[in-house]
Order: structure tokens, then C-alpha cells, then sequence
């Protein structure tokens, strides 16, 4: 493993631990009631709220990117 | 159990929103890409991108999104998060969570910090517990 990877990755991942430790503290728990949001698809032409599934069905929020 | 084979089992039941934050690893901050760490990183995630860049615009994170979508293929459609990532931060998603929200809008099942606490399994398990308290 090349050692510039190594530092880059030691690096990074303080970061992302900082930034998940601060927002963490604040994120939902069991029982909370779900962070509202309005998003739109790819498209940029059609949205969604969490609220428009209320009384309807649970809703299963996968939150990741492409890399 | 795969998040596809879970969708595939509840999306009846269940609404599966996905919704893409900021880059985990674009090539422009903690990349994976060339190398031996590409080759392991493509041996457990076949489909996962090594060349992309941070998006700076909208357009760029629902292209980069898109690309996503049209290459896993999980059938379950995807909602972009805005440039201020604001969505990312109520959840503290980054780099990749999971949530199951009932029906009253509560948390039912809130994924550990990824990527160590992303476990499809766990989210299963939630699922089933809640549609049985639906039902």
C-alpha cells in the first residue's frame, strides 16, 4: 500500500471522525420524531417529502453516494 | 440479505427513499483510485466509482447520482441532497446510513455510523418489527 495512500487515509478519516462525532450528537435516536425534508430525484423534475408518507407506510432512508 | 433482496422482499409494504449525499471518496479527497487499494476496494464493491470528482453544483451531485443509480440498479429511485448537504447533517449520514422511519413519522430503527454500522441485516429486522406492530 503506497505510503502516500496511507497518510491520506489517516488524514481523512480524523476528519470524518470529527464531523461524525459533532453531527452525530445532534442525529435522531429511536423514537425521535424523523428530520423533515423536501429533495428532488435526478432528474431535478420531481421532489419528495418525508411527510408525504405519514399515516401510509414507514419509509427506509439509504443514505450513501457513488464512491 | 442485500439492501436489493430487502427491497425486493418489502417495497410493497415499505416506501425505500435513498437519498445521495456528498462523495465518500471522489478522487479530489480520500480516493481509493489507483493502486493496489483500487483493486482491493473493486474486488468487495465491483460497482462502486473511483473517478469522481466532489460535485460543486447540483447538476454535477444528480449526475454523479444518476450514474449511481443507473449502475446498481436496486430498483429503489434516488433523492439528491442540496449543496449545503443540510439533509446529510440532520441525519449525520456521511459516508452512508440507514434509517427506518414509521408511520408516525419516529425513528424506528436508526443504522449505526458508517460505513462499520451500515448493516442491511439490522435493517431487516427493523422492518419486520414494525410492519408486525402495523399489523
Amino acid at each position: 500500500m503506497p505510503i502516500g495512500f496511507i497518510k491520506n487515509s489517516l488524514k481523512y478519516r480524523r476528519v470524518i471522525n470529527e464531523w461524525q462525532r459533532k453531527y452525530d450528537a445532534m442525529a435522531p435516536r429511536v423514537g425521535d420524531i424523523a428530520p423533515e425534508f423536501e429533495l428532488e430525484d435526478v432528474t431535478g423534475e420531481h421532489s419528495i417529502r418525508l411527510a408525504d408518507f405519514r399515516d401510509k407506510k414507514p419509509v427506509a432512508l439509504i443514505f450513501g453516494s457513488f464512491t | 440479505m442485500s439492501l436489493h433482496e430487502i427491497f425486493e422482499q418489502f417495497h410493497q409494504q415499505v416506501r425505500f427513499i435513498s437519498i445521495y449525499i456528498r462523495e465518500a471518496h471522489p478522487v479530489d479527497g480520500w480516493w481509493f483510485g489507483g493502486g493496489i487499494q483500487e483493486s482491493l476496494v473493486k474486488r468487495v464493491f465491483p460497482k462502486v466509482s473511483t473517478d469522481l470528482y466532489d460535485p460543486t453544483t447540483i447538476e454535477e451531485r444528480r449526475a454523479a447520482a444518476g450514474q449511481c443509480e443507473d449502475t446498481l440498479k436496486y430498483g429503489i429511485r434516488t433523492y439528491v441532497d442540496l449543496m449545503d448537504d443540510r439533509v446529510n447533517e440532520a441525519y449525520a449520514a456521511y459516508p452512508t446510513r440507514l434509517y427506518l422511519v414509521d408511520m408516525e413519522g419516529r425513528v424506528a430503527y436508526a443504522g449505526g455510523l458508517g460505513p462499520y454500522g451500515f448493516k442491511p441485516a439490522e435493517l431487516k429486522n427493523a422492518v419486520e418489527d414494525c410492519l408486525e406492530r402495523i399489523n
